[in-house]
């Protein structure tokens, strides 16, 4: 089968923009998603169940759904009921943030719950408060045994992200997708995408194997 | 092989025959076909009113006008929804699918990878604003946001009015989700197929939109068949195709399907 090339390389500088928006997006969603994370994470281990049971529901919501359904509701229903119109960037924002904040809200909860509960008791016995046995004693500990699963998070986030061409974000299928309908091809425009989320998913766990190495 | 994986791999054959049955083929066999020859077809079931499901069968005037071809050719034919991406590479390789009838368009970019049958149907894109607009031309959308499906003619068309890599063109996976982006407000006009555009101010009085006819920047463009590279097939059906337009079986069809009177003789001069 032939394989053009010079389609490629015509579409290349548009290919890259499209990188550079899908890792925008990635990183800011990432950071949100992992701050918004862990209120929910704390709130999901209130010690009273009435106030669980939200944090319960987000979790479940986020996680029982697929992205691709958030991503319409976020950008036809939420951003337009705040904003008046539709706002890309901010669908992209929002609906991945959104989406990897239950997933991280679980990994901070589960890294929390895996610190043995001898270690709370220790720093309680010491005099610290519950605040400072969190932030001095639990965190630290937990936070380690969290990076591999929040660097797992973060490579399903950039692939997830494609997603975001089905309203239009102009991030690397979409131009992929633009390419498709100029010259109804199919494996150039795919192929590229592939090898890009490829070379970005695989530097992303090289990266990530070296931090958790120094961590 | 034990009797248990016996019964686990017929029940998986069973199941993926039933998945395929229920893939939405019909099976429509030509009049006086000769015998043996016979050519499947592959369809994006999701536009219409030219091909589109219904339920579990495949409608449209693509489907119809498919029909009277085949008849008129006596082949043998089956049409099968495979969605867009599907039918264009198994019609470029030729052998699943011998051929894609799905208004594809016919451009010279298109005709480096594939063959075209003869034109079959004469379409043109147009703006759809909601009312109150300024937009009155395709020129007045250079600085607009413009939503448009991805991969069809419109997208080509407008990329070259405002730029491939203007991310105010907003391609989208179906003209379905680019008018729920006007709607929302999210984009100022919608460019789609005539017949698109025409059938969703039809459906959708409410919403309160107009439809741009701008012959002048969007000209006539022509639906064709689509072969593989160097097909038989064009050979065998073009004569066909072109006898169905010229003894008023298409006007049928067409009638049928738009309520008016098809320009036959454009169609015939446009090769």
């Amino acid at each position: 089968m032939d394989f053009r090339f010079d389609l490629i390389v015509h579409y290349l500088p548009v290919f890259l923009r499209g990188t550079l928006f899908t890792i925008g997006v990635s990183v800011v969603s990432i950071l949100i998603g992992s701050i918004l994370g862990l209120g929910i994470g704390f709130g999901k281990m209130a010690p009273k169940a009435i106030y669980r049971w939200p944090f319960h529901f987000y979790i479940n919501f986020f996680r029982g759904t697929p992205l691709y359904v958030q991503i319409l509701i976020v950008h036809f229903g939420l951003i337009p009921a705040f904003y008046g119109t539709t706002n890309v960037l901010m669908t992209s924002f929002v609906a991945l943030s959104l989406n990897s904040a239950a997933y991280s809200a679980e990994i901070f909860r589960a890294g929390i719950q895996s610190i043995d509960p001898g270690q709370r008791e220790a720093a309680l016995s010491l005099g610290m408060t519950k605040w400072q046995a969190m932030r001095f004693i639990i965190l630290p500990q937990a936070i380690k045994r969290m990076v591999p699963a929040f660097g797992n998070e973060f490579i399903v986030l950039v692939k997830d992200s494609s997603l975001l061409a089905l309203v239009a974000a102009p991030e690397i299928m979409f131009w992929s997708n633009t390419m498709k309908g100029q010259y109804l091809r199919i494996w150039e425009p795919y192929l590229t995408a592939a090898l890009i989320y490829f070379v970005l998913t695989y530097s992303l766990s090289k990266l990530l194997n070296y931090i958790e190495r120094k961590v | 092989m034990g009797i248990g994986k016996k019964v686990f791999m017929s029940a998986m054959v069973a199941c993926s025959m039933l998945a395929m049955a229920g893939c939405g083929s019909n099976n429509e066999a030509g009049g006086n076909a000769a015998a043996g020859e016979s050519i499947k077809i592959a369809t994006d079931a999701s536009y219409a009113p030219m091909e589109y499901m219904d339920t579990d069968t495949i409608k449209g005037f693509d489907v119809d006008f498919l029909k009277a071809v085949m008849e008129e050719a006596g082949v043998k034919y089956t049409i099968t929804n495979t969605g867009w991406d599907t039918m264009l590479t198994s019609v470029q390789q030729g052998t699943e699918y011998q051929a894609g009838v799905s208004s594809v368009s016919i451009t010279d970019e298109r005709k480096e990878t594939y063959d075209y049958s003869i034109p079959y149907f004469e379409s043109t894109n147009m703006i759809m604003v909601k009312e109150g607009s300024d937009i009155k031309s395709a020129l007045d959308l250079k600085d607009k946001v413009v939503a448009v499906q991805g991969a069809t003619t419109a997208d080509t068309l407008m990329s070259d009015i405002m730029g491939v890599d203007n991310t105010n063109l907003k391609r989208f996976d179906s003209n379905a989700v680019a008018l729920m982006e006007l709607n929302a407000g999210g984009a100022d006009a919608v460019v789609a197929d005539i017949a698109i555009v025409n059938e969703y101010i039809k459906n959708n009085p409410k919403e309160k939109l107009t439809g741009i006819l701008d012959k002048e920047n969007f000209g006539s463009e022509y639906y064709g068949i689509l072969y593989p590279k160097g097909s038989e097939w064009k050979a065998k059906l073009d004569p066909a195709i072109k006898a169905v337009i010229e003894n008023g079986k298409y006007a049928e069809i067409y009638q049928a399907w738009f309520g008016e009177e098809p320009d036959t003789a454009a169609l015939l001069n446009a090769e």
